[in-house]
C-alpha cells in the first residue's frame, strides 16, 4: 500500500482521497480539510422533534397525559429519529470531499460522550454533535467550555441533579478524569469542590445555564486556585495544569495512527500542543506531516466504520442504506450516539474478538456476492421501522485493470486494500489467480471478485 | 425462532452456530437426506495429473513411442489387467482395486477442453453446461438446496484458500487452514506465526480462532475414537486423518474437500511424479484402512481427480498440459470396476486424448447414488454414469 492510500484511510474512512493526498501533498490536503465547508442546517429528520425548552415541556405534558399506547408510539418515533440521525451522519462521512472533519467530529464524539440512550432528546444530541463539527479543528479549551455547557452533557452526566446542598459529582469528575487531565493529576477534593462550581448548571433554552437558586456560591479550592469559580474559570484553571495536553495527544495518536502510541511521542506532540495554546490545526498538521514519512503502516486495527466504509468504497456500492451500515457498526460495538459508557469505545484490540471478526468476514462474503447487509439478494424487505418497502438490490463493481496479468491484478488490489503483503499472502493470492489467468475473457471478473473477497478477510486487511 | 428469521432480525449474519449448538445433529434426520451418514471426500490433484503415467496403457506400443524418455516399463507397473496397470508408487491403489473398493473411470474430461489450469479448474469446480461462467460451485449449489438452514459445516474444505466448488449463495461450508489448531485449541495462541508487528500478531491470533462451526468441529473431535492406523507425515495425510476423525466423530458433513499440489510436471517428470503419487498413495491408503477398520468405508466415497491430464507425447523430460485423464473412486460401496475404454493413443486430437466420459456424468452419479440428489436441480444435465455404484 502506498502512503497516499494509507493516509487516505487514516484521515478519512476509505481510499477515496488517496489521489488528493498525492496531488495536493499532506500540508495542502490538511489546509483544504480544515477549510472544508459543512452543513449547518438542522436536518429535516428533526423537523417534528421538540427543540426549544418550551416545546420539550409541551411534549412531556402530552406524553404524561397520553394513554400507554400513544406514549409508546411517541417514544418509538423518537427512537426512529435517532436511527435516522445515525444514517444522516454516515452519509456526511461518505459524501464529503474532505472527510477529515467528520473523522475528527467522531473523535470528539467519542471523547465528550453523551448518548441518546440517556439524554433522550434528539435535538440536544444533534446540537452536541454540531458543536463538535464546528469546533472539530478549533481550540481544545474553547471546545471543552462549549461542550460542558451543552444541554446534552449536563443531562448525560447528571449535572441537572447537581444542586447546592445536594451535590452530584458526576460531571465534575469526568471533566477532570476523562475530558482533560486524566487520572492522577487531580485530587478527590478537586472533584468535590468542582461539583460546587458546577452546581446549578442545568438545561437552558439553547445551551446549559446556571439557575441562581441551585448555585453554590461559597469559595472553594480547585487545583490550587481559590475563589468562587464557575464553569469557564474552572476550565481555565484546568488548562493551566502542567499535564493538560497529554491525555488528548495520546487519544489523537490512537484514533488516527497507533493503537499503542509511544509515550515519548505523546509528550512530544503534547508539549507542542500546549505551546500552540491548544489549537487543533497546528497540532494535527504537525502530527500528520511528521508521521507521514515514518514507516508505521499496520499500527492500528480498523474501527468498524473504517472497515465497512472502505469495503463499500472498493465495491462501489451506491445508495447504501445508512441505517444498515449503522446497524452493522452497532453490532461491531460502535453504536453512534450510544457508547457503552462515558469512557467511549475503547478501540484498539477491543475492535476484534473472534465473534466480531467472523461478523466482518460474513458481511464481506455477503457484499462481495452482491447480497445485502442482511445476507439477502434483491429481495424486497419490509422495513418496519421506516414503515415502507425497501428494495434492497445491491450493485457491486470492483475496479481493476484488465491489461495486466494475474500478478498485476493481485498487486493492484492488495495495494489498495492491504497495508502489507507477505510471501504467504502472495502465495495464497496466486493460488486464487493463477499465472494462466486470462483477464480478458468473459467471466474473469468473478475470479477477481473471489480474490478480493479473500483479501478482505485476511488479518492484514483489518489493519491500517 | 429459526435461524433465517434470526438473521433477518439482526440484519446480518452472525456466528449463529454458537446460539444453536445442536442443529447440526438434526441435519441427518431431514427427510431429503434419507441416506444419513453418507459423505463424499474430494481429493483434487492440482496442476494437471498425468493420467497416462498414473493408470498406464503398458501394453500399447504407441505409449512407448510417444514417451521415449518418461514411460514406465512393463516390469515396473502394478496390478496389470486388460492392458492397464498402476504406477509403481500406487501400491495402495492397486491393492484397493484388488479388494474391489476402487473404481477407475477412464478418459474423463469435457468437450472443447481448456488447457489453462485456472479455467479448467473453474470448469471442474462449477460444472457449467456450455462453459458459461458461474459464480457458485457445483457443491455449493447442491448444499444451497440441501440445507434448509444455513449450515456452516455441511461442507468442509481443508486448504489455505476458499474453494470455488463449495461456494454457494449461503456459506454452507468452511475453509480450515490448519486442522491441528482444533486439537490444540488452547495452545493456538502460541502457534500463530509471529511478525514484527504486534497488532498484526494480535489479529492473526483472533483470525485463527475464527471459524464458524468450530464448536461443532470441537465436539466431533472430542467424540471421535482414536485411529489405530499410523498416517504418514505429509500434508495430505494429515488432512485425511483429520477428516477421518470428523467422520468418526459424527460431524455429518456431506462433503469434504482437500487438495494436493505439484502435478504440473513440465520437466523432470519421472522423479516429481513419483514423489507426488507416493504422497497421494500413502495418504489415501492410510485413510482407506482407517475407514475400513472403523467400518465407515461403505459410508465414505473418496473421489480423486485433476483439472486435466497431460499431452500424450512427452516434451523431453516432461509433459505439457493435456485433456482427458482417469478419475478414481474409492469406497462408498462402489463396484470396483474399470469403467470405459483404455486410452486410444491412435486417435488423438492435437496430440491429446479425446474424452469419452464427461466429468459431469460422474458428478451426477455421485449426487444420485451417494447423496440421493438429482443433479439437474443444480444444472447438471448429464445422465448419471452407469456401473459406478
Amino acid at each position: 500500500m502506498d502512503k497516499h492510500t494509507l493516509w487516505s484511510l487514516r484521515l478519512g474512512f476509505s481510499t477515496k482521497e488517496a489521489k488528493a493526498v498525492k496531488k495536493l501533498g499532506m500540508n495542502e490536503f490538511l489546509n483544504r480539510s480544515f477549510d472544508s465547508k459543512f452543513d449547518t442546517k438542522v436536518p429535516d429528520l428533526l423537523a417534528s422533534s421538540p427543540k426549544s425548552f418550551a416545546e420539550l415541556k409541551e411534549t412531556r405534558k402530552t406524553l404524561q397525559a397520553s394513554n400507554p399506547d400513544a406514549k409508546k408510539e411517541l417514544l418509538k418515533k423518537e427512537q426512529q429519529t435517532s436511527a435516522e440521525m445515525k444514517a444522516w451522519w454516515i452519509e456526511k462521512m461518505t459524501e464529503t470531499e474532505f472527510p477529515l472533519r467528520e473523522k475528527m467530529t467522531c473523535f470528539w464524539h467519542n471523547h465528550y460522550v453523551s448518548t441518546y440512550q440517556k439524554v433522550k432528546v434528539n435535538y440536544w444530541i444533534y446540537q452536541h454533535n454540531q458543536i463538535l463539527r464546528e469546533n472539530a479543528f478549533g481550540n481544545f479549551k474553547i471546545l471543552t467550555k462549549k461542550i460542558i455547557q451543552s444541554n446534552a452533557m449536563v443531562r448525560y452526566l447528571d449535572n441537572v441533579d447537581n444542586k447546592k446542598g445536594k451535590l452530584n459529582e458526576n460531571l465534575s469528575r469526568e471533566l477532570l478524569e476523562l475530558f482533560t487531565l486524566g487520572i492522577g493529576n487531580y485530587s478527590e477534593e478537586d472533584i468535590k469542590n468542582g461539583a460546587k462550581g458546577l452546581a446549578g448548571l442545568g438545561i437552558g433554552e439553547d445551551k446549559a445555564t446556571y439557575r441562581r437558586i441551585f448555585e453554590d456560591n461559597e469559595s472553594f479550592n480547585y487545583l490550587g486556585k481559590n475563589g468562587v469559580l464557575k464553569v469557564d474559570e474552572m476550565v481555565d484553571t484546568i488548562f493551566e495544569q502542567t499535564n493538560i495536553p497529554y491525555l488528548l495527544t495520546r487519544k489523537i495518536l490512537k484514533w488516527f495512527i497507533y493503537d499503542t502510541p509511544k509515550e515519548k511521542l505523546v509528550r512530544y506532540y503534547g508539549d507542542y500542543f500546549k505551546k500552540m495554546n491548544f489549537e487543533i490545526k497546528p497540532l494535527l498538521t504537525k502530527i500528520f506531516t511528521e508521521e507521514f514519512p515514518k514507516n508505521n503502516a499496520g499500527s492500528k486495527i480498523k474501527s468498524p466504520l473504517e472497515y465497512i466504509l472502505q469495503l463499500k468504497e472498493e465495491l462501489n456500492i451506491e445508495n447504501t442504506n445508512g441505517i444498515a451500515i449503522a446497524n452493522f457498526i452497532k453490532q461491531q460495538g460502535m453504536d453512534l450516539f450510544n457508547q457503552p459508557n462515558v469512557k467511549g469505545w475503547e478501540g484498539g484490540n477491543y475492535w476484534l474478538t473472534s465473534q466480531l471478526y467472523l461478523q466482518r468476514n460474513n458481511i464481506a462474503d455477503s457484499l462481495c456476492n452482491g447480497r445485502n447487509f442482511n445476507g439477502k439478494k434483491n429481495t424486497e424487505v419490509n422495513d418496519e421501522r421506516m414503515n415502507k418497502k425497501n428494495n434492497q438490490s445491491l450493485n457491486i463493481k470492483l475496479n481493476w485493470n484488465n491489461e495486466g496479468n494475474n500478478k498485476d491484478i493481485i498487486t493492484e488490489l492488495s495495494n489498495r486494500s492491504l497495508y502489507g503483503v507477505d510471501t504467504n499472502n502472495q502465495k495464497d493470492f496466486e493460488q486464487l489467480l493463477k499465472y494462466d489467468f486470462d483477464p480478458k475473457t468473459a467471466g474473469s471478473e468473478f475470479a477477481v471478485m473471489r480474490l478480493f473477497n479473500f483479501i478482505v478477510k485476511t488479518p492484514e486487511y483489518q489493519l491500517i | 425462532m429459526d435461524r433465517r428469521k434470526f438473521l433477518t432480525l439482526t440484519g446480518t449474519l452472525t456466528g449463529g452456530s454458537l446460539l444453536l449448538p445442536d442443529f447440526l445433529y438434526s441435519f441427518g434426520s431431514q427427510n431429503n437426506l434419507i441416506i444419513g451418514e453418507q459423505c463424499v471426500v474430494f481429493v483434487q490433484l492440482n496442476g494437471g495429473n498425468d493420467g497416462l503415467n498414473t493408470f498406464i496403457p503398458f501394453e500399447d506400443a504407441l505409449y512407448y513411442n510417444l514417451r521415449p524418455t518418461i514411460s514406465l516399463s512393463k516390469s515396473e507397473v502394478l496390478s496389470a489387467s486388460k492392458g492397464m496397470a498402476f504406477h509403481p508408487s500406487l501400491t495402495g491403489f492397486a491393492s484397493m482395486q484388488q479388494s474391489g473398493d476402487l473404481s477407475v473411470i477412464q478418459n474423463v474430461g469435457y468437450p472443447e477442453p481448456v488447457r489453462s489450469h485456472f479455467r479448467s479448474q473453474e470448469i471442474w469446480q462449477t460444472a457449467p453446461t456450455n462453459q458459461e461462467y458461474l459464480s457458485n460451485g457445483w457443491l455449493g449449489r447442491y448444499l444451497d438446496l440441501q440445507c434448509k438452514e444455513h449450515q456452516p459445516t455441511a461442507g468442509i474444505n481443508i486448504d489455505n484458500i476458499d474453494n470455488l466448488s463449495l461456494k454457494g449463495e449461503v456459506p454452507n461450508s468452511i475453509t480450515v487452514k490448519d486442522p491441528n489448531r482444533f486439537i490444540t485449541k488452547n495452545k493456538s495462541e502460541n502457534t500463530v506465526q509471529l511478525s514484527d508487528n504486534p497488532q498484526l500478531d494480535f489479529v492473526r491470533r483472533v483470525a485463527s480462532s475464527v471459524i464458524e462451526g468450530s464448536d461443532d468441529i470441537q465436539k466431533a473431535l472430542a467424540k471421535s475414537t482414536a485411529s489405530d492406523v499410523v498416517y504418514p507425515n505429509t500434508g495430505l495425510a494429515k488432512n485425511l486423518e483429520w477428516i477421518s476423525k470428523l467422520i468418526k466423530g459424527n460431524l455429518n458433513s456431506k462433503v469434504y474437500y482437500t487438495s494436493l499440489s505439484g502435478f504440473d510436471t513440465h520437466d523432470n517428470q519421472l522423479a516429481i511424479h513419483k514423489n507426488k503419487l507416493t504422497e497421494l498413495n500413502d495418504a489415501v491408503y492410510s485413510f482407506y484402512e482407517d475407514l475400513k477398520k472403523s467400518q465407515q468405508l461403505q459410508n465414505v466415497t473418496i473421489v480423486v481427480f485433476s483439472e486435466f491430464g497431460r499431452r500424450a507425447k512427452d516434451n523431453g523430460k516432461g509433459t505439457d498440459h493435456g485433456t482427458a485423464a482417469p478419475m478414481f473412486i474409492i469406497g462408498g460401496n462402489n463396484h470396483g470396476k474399470i469403467i470405459g475404454n483404455n486410452p486410444n493413443l491412435a486417435d488423438l486430437d492435437k496430440g491429446d486424448l479425446k474424452y469419452e466420459i464427461d466429468f459431469r456424468s460422474v458428478y451426477a452419479s455421485i449426487l444420485k447414488n451417494k447423496l440421493n440428489f438429482d443433479g439437474s436441480k443444480i444444472g447438471i444435465r448429464n445422465k448419471a454414469l452407469e456401473g459406478l455404484f
